[in-house]
């Protein structure tokens, strides 16, 4: 007897290889004991994933997961043959984090596809998936990875018990594993890297980090996470040493930026005018002639205006992107400065905040600057540039407590690590970083035997030393 | 001695008495930040007018006879901070009562150094926010790095000290690129004599910043690697006493000696004489920012060290107390004196008899006589050892 969900199945394949071996044979089989059908097994779905089940419950459950039962007569054990259907999403581009140079290829929801994504990046017997199924009623796979022998097991041991203690009815993406496996809650910062990107994910899994694949999401996380892992994406490496550099001594300052521009307007306009070369000073005062609020309402105004206009270009239906966009630029444009009711110099300053916020690789860390932007404004409105500055290490103190799977959150700059520099506000060149991160304790600290810049062979009648 | 530290850890309540370890990076960042403090802020070895920077190069020598003496102390009896070893020397009632007034003594000192940066604050860029509001808010960060431990603070400091010479290069090239700066004015050098140098020196820079040093005596034991302590303690005081050398010279040569003698905040005073093609000019509220994490790290430190002590006292974890003794030092660093003037004059006519001298080094030598006495009976009959438990 045949037992299947039609809803999760490929019935085209079902009948295609199912029925056919199985009807089309004479009885040459005395199907009576197990051994007659593990070797009938053997011989028809040699490659296919099957499986003896015996009690009720394991049949319901691979029934769930998409696979087809077969009942025999007179038979203690059922066989259980995995059909699920096939039909997911292509591989495409990622949406969040794209490059202009290197693989165009994502993670997608299958959890498989994923799983086959990294395996064909790391051609290697050491990277091991482990299965681990998670929430009471959904049942989602979840698998971590990581490459034995490189990750610290300690960290890897850690990953395992925090997964095993997660007692939730459901997870439907890795944003929920993240927060329930983090080591802190109570912090803007995201204490888990998220990718969509195989290529990122292979490279920190070979400097001895681990994945976490959830089963219904293309985000990949990656842990243990520090700070500076949020600034470096897999393009610095990809591209001239020099420029990998630059773009990400820009993106620490699109950061900086990010958080502190409002807060420095507000500061510097409600105290510390003197900070300003005096013409700057007189235009901006002249400007602000008109408008009726004091600078921190305007900029809590415009800012909060701004996270509206945000939200909406995100969640409008994409038919009407177009009004959403053309109302935003007037609202935070021209026609609020010509209204008076804000300055011309405050649309720059929401301009540039908008711009450098969303310079941030990933979005979960980048939500940071945005909820502690509004701290230091209405500090900066109290206290002026010290408040500022007094909240700047407040924020400094909170994220050097934090710890991911017990690595400090700031390594390796504090606690600082010398070798580690190389990877830190400069990308050295590939040959020099031979080191995986000191901070991870990983088994095997070196990537490959030390060798040199690259130089051209030396010339003929030159000496070779 | 393991017997003894052993209760004293299983007596501890928690996860509040884990031990905690920092760096020796982090400890020399520490020093620096702690040396430079409230010394750069106020200015020392003004006695000594143009030959200020002749004292603190002498200050520096002895900054280092004080740091060996401080890290000979501790190293006497490895692993125990400055409140323990009392208990090993002098039993633990007496070690208490001493305990207590070294946590006044330090407190007393983080409400010092709060009041200088309040005052600092008050005068330069905030000017109409009263100082209570400036200790508080000080205090409060205070506090919560403290809640978060050592550790915290090491990083902390770690991360802002890059900045801070930073600061200082930058400080240094403007002042020099607007012509502030005339090198002239170190001339005559020694040209009153020996006599006012030697008066800047006793005891007012041997005590302020130097002497000071005893507050590390309770972090010296728990850095991680302290076979490097004593190097990386003596190079803090290397660097930080260059900076202030330089910093003093810096000064000198900007404002000269009468305007350096008359003003509060000499740095400040130097900051503000920077003026480049009309767009780099009034940097002082800069220079200010740049101040406040010498004063954290000082005043953190010195809250810690009184903590310690009623982590010692209490046998509980030093975090309890960190929220309401910053309360404490946040009121008092307004209630310790009416005015500037009267700040000042204590400062440097009072504390440093009253206080630094006893507390410094008084109390500290009879400890370590008391220590040395202690073990050599120890070792001179081993074998009674084993008979005592």
């Amino acid at each position: 007897m045949l037992i299947y969900l039609t809803t999760m199945i490929d019935t085209k394949l079902l009948k295609e290889t199912i029925l056919q071996s199985i009807s089309g044979k004479e009885d040459g089989f005395n199907l009576t004991t197990e051994d007659d059908l593990k070797s009938l097994c053997k011989e028809k779905f040699g490659g296919a994933g099957y499986q003896l089940v015996g009690s009720f419950d394991e049949i319901i459950t691979s029934l769930l997961y998409g696979n087809i039962i077969i009942l025999f007569k007179d038979m203690e054990k059922a066989l259980s043959l995995s059909m699920a259907i096939g039909e997911d999403r292509s591989i495409t581009e990622p949406s969040t984090q794209t490059v202009i140079r290197g693989p165009k290829d994502g993670f997608v929801e299958s959890i498989t596809t994923n799983v086959s994504l990294l395996r064909r990046r790391i051609k290697n017997r050491n990277l091991r998936f482990e299965k681990f199924i998670i929430g009471s009623e959904t049942n989602t796979s979840v698998y971590i990875g990581y490459m034995e022998g490189t990750a610290n097991e300690k960290i890897v041991g850690e990953v395992r018990k925090r997964l095993g203690q997660i007692k939730v009815n459901a997870i439907f993406e890795s944003g929920n594993i993240e927060e329930l496996i983090a080591d802190k809650s109570a912090t803007p910062f995201p204490l888990a890297l998220n990718s969509e990107r195989p290529d990122a994910v292979a490279s920190n899994l070979l400097e001895g980090k681990i994945a976490i694949l959830v089963d219904g999401t293309p985000f990949v996380l990656v842990v243990p996470a520090v700070l500076v892992d949020f600034f470096s994406i897999a393009e610095d490496y990809y591209q001239n040493f020099m420029m990998g550099s630059f773009l990400r001594i820009i993106r620490y300052l699109s950061f900086m930026i990010a958080l502190i521009t409002p807060s420095l307007y507000v500061g510097i306009l409600t105290f510390h005018h003197e900070l300003l070369p005096t013409p700057l000073l007189l235009g901006i005062i002249a400007q602000r002639e008109g408008v009726p609020f004091p600078a921190v309402i305007e900029v809590i105004l415009m800012e909060v205006t701004f996270e509206i206009l945000r939200e909406a270009g995100v969640r409008m239906p994409r038919a009407v992107g177009q009004t959403v966009s053309i109302v935003g630029a007037l609202v935070i444009g021209q026609a609020a400065a010509e209204a008076g009711i804000i300055s011309n110099i405050m649309v720059i300053i929401v301009a540039i905040t908008a711009i450098a916020n969303f310079v941030s690789p990933t979005y979960s860390f980048g939500a940071a600057a945005r909820l502690l932007r509004f701290l230091l404004i209405i500090v900066s409105a109290i206290l002026g540039l010290y408040g500022v500055l007094i909240v700047l290490v407040f924020i400094v103190a909170h994220l050097s407590s934090l710890r991911s799977f017990g690595i400090p959150y700031l390594s390796p700059v504090a606690p600082f690590i010398i070798e580690q520099q190389k990877d830190v506000f400069f990308r050295f060149p590939i040959w020099s970083m031979r080191k995986r991160p000191a901070y991870l304790k990983t088994q095997n600290p070196e990537k490959f035997p030390k060798t040199g810049s690259p130089s051209p062979p030396p010339m003929k009648g030159e000496q070779s030393n | 001695m393991d017997m003894l530290k052993r209760t004293y850890i299983l007596k501890g309540i928690g996860d509040g008495m884990l031990k905690e370890n920092i760096s020796l990076s982090q400890l020399l960042t520490l020093l620096i930040n702690f040396l430079l403090g409230s010394a750069i802020v106020v200015g020392v070895g003004g006695d000594a007018k143009k030959d200020a920077w002749i004292a603190i190069a002498a200050a520096i020598l002895i900054g280092f006879g004080i740091m060996l003496f401080y890290y000979f102390l501790i190293s006497r009896v490895p692993g125990n901070n400055f409140f323990e070893l009392m208990e090993f020397g002098f039993k633990r009632p007496l070690a208490i009562i001493f305990s207590i007034t070294y946590v006044v003594y330090f407190l007393y000192l983080a409400c010092r150094v709060v009041r200088d940066f309040g005052e600092l604050i008050a005068s330069a860029i905030l000017p109409s926010t009263p100082i209570e509001i400036i200790s508080l808010t000080i205090c409060l960060l205070m506090a919560y790095i403290l809640y978060l431990g050592l550790e915290v603070l090491g990083r902390t400091s770690e991360i802002f000290t890059p900045y801070l010479f930073g600061f200082l290069f930058l400080l240094t090239i403007l002042l020099f690129a607007s012509g502030n700066a005339n090198l002239n004015e170190i001339k005559p050098v020694l040209g009153d004599g020996v006599k006012p140098v030697l008066k800047a020196l006793f005891p007012t820079l041997i005590v302020f910043p130097f002497g000071e040093l005893i507050a590390f005596t309770l972090i010296l034991p728990v850095v991680t690697n302290f076979k490097y302590c004593l190097r990386v303690s003596l190079l803090g005081v290397a660097i930080a006493g260059a900076l202030l050398l330089f910093a003093m010279f810096l000064m000198i040569v900007t404002l000269g000696a009468d305007a350096l003698l008359r003003s509060n905040f000499p740095m400040l005073s130097s900051a503000r004489e920077v003026s480049i093609g009309n767009f780099i000019e009034r940097i002082d509220a800069l220079v200010v920012f740049i101040m406040m994490l010498g004063i954290l790290v000082k005043g953190s430190v010195f809250m810690f060290a009184g903590l310690k002590g009623l982590e010692y006292t209490f046998r509980l974890p030093y975090r309890y107390f960190s929220l309401p003794v910053a309360m404490i030092v946040s009121a008092y660093s307004v209630l310790i004196s009416v005015n500037f003037g009267d700040h000042w004059q204590e400062g440097l006519e009072m504390v440093p008899y009253c206080l630094h001298l006893p507390m410094q080094f008084g109390l500290p030598s009879l400890l370590l006589i008391a220590v040395l006495w202690k073990r050599r009976k120890k070792k001179a009959k081993p074998g009674t050892k084993g008979m005592k438990f």
